[in-house]
């Protein structure tokens, strides 16, 4: 038979240690729910889609330095040489790379004039390759021609008659219905129109903590421009190989110029996300040391429990409690202890999830977290005291007839 | 009743073996008040625990009730101990964090009796021991001898065959002491088995048969109406 009724009377005549460690598991759930919440989301962020090819794409940085340089003429046969490396699927100038924390962005608007609202969006400069050589898929629309392609020199402001959007940015354009982008004209530098050929499902923006980093549009440009970027896609599992290789062949090729930074996305990706992982491995390691603290605390207040009470223990005994009521005992009070610990942290948690959601304009918490918090730290709790409550089961029944 | 043939218990350290018991032969018959003396490291307190179930013996047979103990494991000992057993302990051994409702409440908890039966059991017990009126006092706001009534109202409220008493007024001044003999005794009188171990020769002498330990072996025994005329006289 249960001894809730005996133990919550015997608890509130010997409250100081029971309430400690209650508020305790209460401080452990109010933290840990919050940072599993911090650590899912963050994670979640790790986990969106970039839109690219990730494991089959590198590039590189074409810094030129000779003077009287024919940019577009040498482009071109860069791109030619690299395109026609065995292994290499596409290849592309572009302005920025996705996820390397460097690029552009621009506004686009329904409406021209200067107070018109418009949505900010990452924009990358390629040509027609750029949706082949970055890997997107085109779910709408068409791509750009080569005829499409202007080039663009250092300092212009005018922009080309065509974009193609992300299918989050033609999203946030249209409402209602994204579908709808295809075909419409909106306006870049607030007057210059500009028409939507084409939706791609995915492409982030250089940024990974902005709030439109699901936002991108592709402008059909070659820069002129001294220093830029060749984005690269290969076959799978030839970038590796073919890393070298192309940054000999393109070193080689012309001596007015360096590569450098010959990167894979996939460092990229890693290094963009290191904060957010040396974040979540200390957020991790609050939480395990929390609840090993919690853990040993429960077991520290049982074993000092027990000790205190051996010829109590050992008086239940001869009464008749068999070792398993003894234990159920133990395990029944740490429930309790736990229950009331819970309830103090459930309030504790979204508490203090307020002031983050109020503070630094966090996503409201989930009930189905704090039911993990709250399920965790009773497992936690009965297998602390899981010890202390088999020691005390061990207790000899003849230790009530012992004196001292 | 309780039957004991040639017990013997060992204690056994690293280098030495100590016979606490040595072919320990006892028979108590129902109704019976049996005192129990003999000097300290005597083994009265070894036989006590064994009779009580709380420790088991090295070699012999012990009967309770006719049920052989020695085949029982630790839980049926405990299930045992329950339901023929009561004790009385020198120290009372009342919890302290429980009220003398729930004291009592203790062992009929571990016999699985439903509310209504156990109110029924610790109501009636605290009035048989003159506490019905002091039921959600703590044990510390009593005296003395109302503790120890305290834990023989909790021995009883299981409706034991046996109630042990290991020095049950070792803690108390004499007049406490002669008012829980007298409740000993007229619960003896009402059909409860009582076996008591004290060093009190007086005390010893009101049981209606006493024995005497020595060595770990039944030394003596004696009938009580010789003793009580001594005592009194």
């Amino acid at each position: 038979m249960l001894e809730t009724g005996l133990i919550l009377r015997a608890l509130a005549r010997n409250k100081i240690g029971a309430l400690l460690i209650a508020l305790q598991i209460a401080l452990t759930l109010a933290i840990m729910v919050n940072a599993i919440f911090m650590i899912l989301e963050r994670q979640q962020q790790m986990q969106r889609a970039s839109g690219l090819d990730e494991a089959n794409s590198f590039y590189l940085t074409n810094t030129i330095f000779a003077q009287d340089y024919n940019i577009i003429s040498h482009l071109q046969t860069d791109l030619h040489t690299i395109r026609n490396t065995p292994g290499v699927i596409d290849a592309v100038q572009i302005n920025a790379v996705p996820l390397s924390g460097s690029g552009w962005s621009m506004a686009l608007q329904h409406q021209p004039g200067e107070d018109k609202d418009a949505i900010g969006a990452a924009i990358y400069l390629v040509d027609e390759h750029g949706i082949n050589s970055l890997g997107l898929t085109l779910i709408a629309g068409t791509n750009f021609s080569q005829a499409d392609v202007e080039i663009r020199q250092d300092g212009q402001s005018t922009w080309p008659s065509k974009t193609i959007i992300t299918q989050a940015f033609a999203e946030s354009l249209y409402p209602d219905d994204w579908q709808a982008a295809i075909g419409n004209t909106v306006y870049i530098s607030q007057h210059q129109p500009m028409q939507i050929i084409g939706v791609v499902k995915a492409l982030q923006a250089p940024w990974n903590g902005w709030n439109g980093v699901e936002r991108s549009m592709l402008v059909p440009f070659h820069r002129a421009s001294k220093g830029s970027y060749y984005y690269i896609r290969t076959e799978p599992g030839q970038r590796d190989r073919l890393m070298p290789i192309i940054e000999k062949a393109l070193a080689e090729s012309d001596k007015e110029r360096i590569i450098r930074r010959v990167t894979t996305v996939e460092e990229t990706r890693a290094r963009s996300y290191q904060q957010h992982n040396a974040s979540n491995k200390i957020l991790i390691t609050v939480v395990i040391t929390l609840t090993l603290i919690t853990g040993f605390g429960i077991v520290g207040l049982a074993i000092f429990s027990i000790n205190r009470r051996v010829k109590q223990i050992g008086t239940r005994r001869a009464l008749g409690a068999t070792k398993g009521q003894i234990m159920r005992y133990f395990m029944l009070e740490n429930f309790l202890i736990s229950s009331i610990g819970v309830t103090l942290g459930c309030i504790g948690a979204i508490a203090l999830n307020i002031w983050l959601v109020n503070t630094f304009n966090f996503a409201p918490i989930g009930v189905e977290l704090i039911a993990f918090g709250v399920i965790a730290l009773f497992i936690v709790g009965q297998l602390a005291v899981l010890y202390p409550a088999r020691k005390a089961a061990l207790i000899p029944p003849a230790s009530a007839t012992r004196t001292v | 009743m309780l039957e004991m043939n040639n017990i013997n218990k060992i204690f056994q350290t690293a280098d030495i073996q100590t016979h606490a018991l040595r072919d320990f032969c006892l028979h108590v018959n129902e109704g019976e008040f049996v005192s129990v003396t003999g000097p300290s490291g005597s083994g009265k307190t070894t036989f006590l625990n064994i009779a009580g179930l709380l420790e088991t013996y090295s070699s012999g047979e012990f009967l309770l009730d006719g049920k052989d103990v020695g085949k029982l494991n630790d839980n049926g000992r405990s299930r045992l101990r329950n339901e023929k057993i009561g004790f009385i302990f020198q120290g009372f051994n009342l919890i302290p964090d429980l009220n003398l409702y729930d004291n009592v409440d203790v062992p009929l908890r571990y016999r699985g009796f439903n509310s209504k039966e156990r109110k029924r059991r610790i109501e009636e017990n605290l009035e048989r021991v003159g506490l019905a009126t002091r039921m959600k006092h703590l044990p510390s706001q009593l005296s003395g001898g109302q503790q120890q009534r305290v834990a023989i109202a909790r021995a009883l409220a299981t409706s034991p065959r046996f109630l042990l008493a290991d020095e049950p007024t070792g803690n108390l001044d004499s007049e406490m002491a002669q008012g829980v003999m007298a409740l000993l005794e007229e619960i003896n009188q009402q059909g409860t088995t009582i076996i008591m171990v004290t060093h009190d020769a007086q005390l010893a002498a009101r049981a209606k048969r006493t024995i005497q330990v020595k060595d770990g072996q039944v030394n003596e025994q004696q009938s009580a109406p010789i003793l009580n005329k001594q005592a009194i006289a």
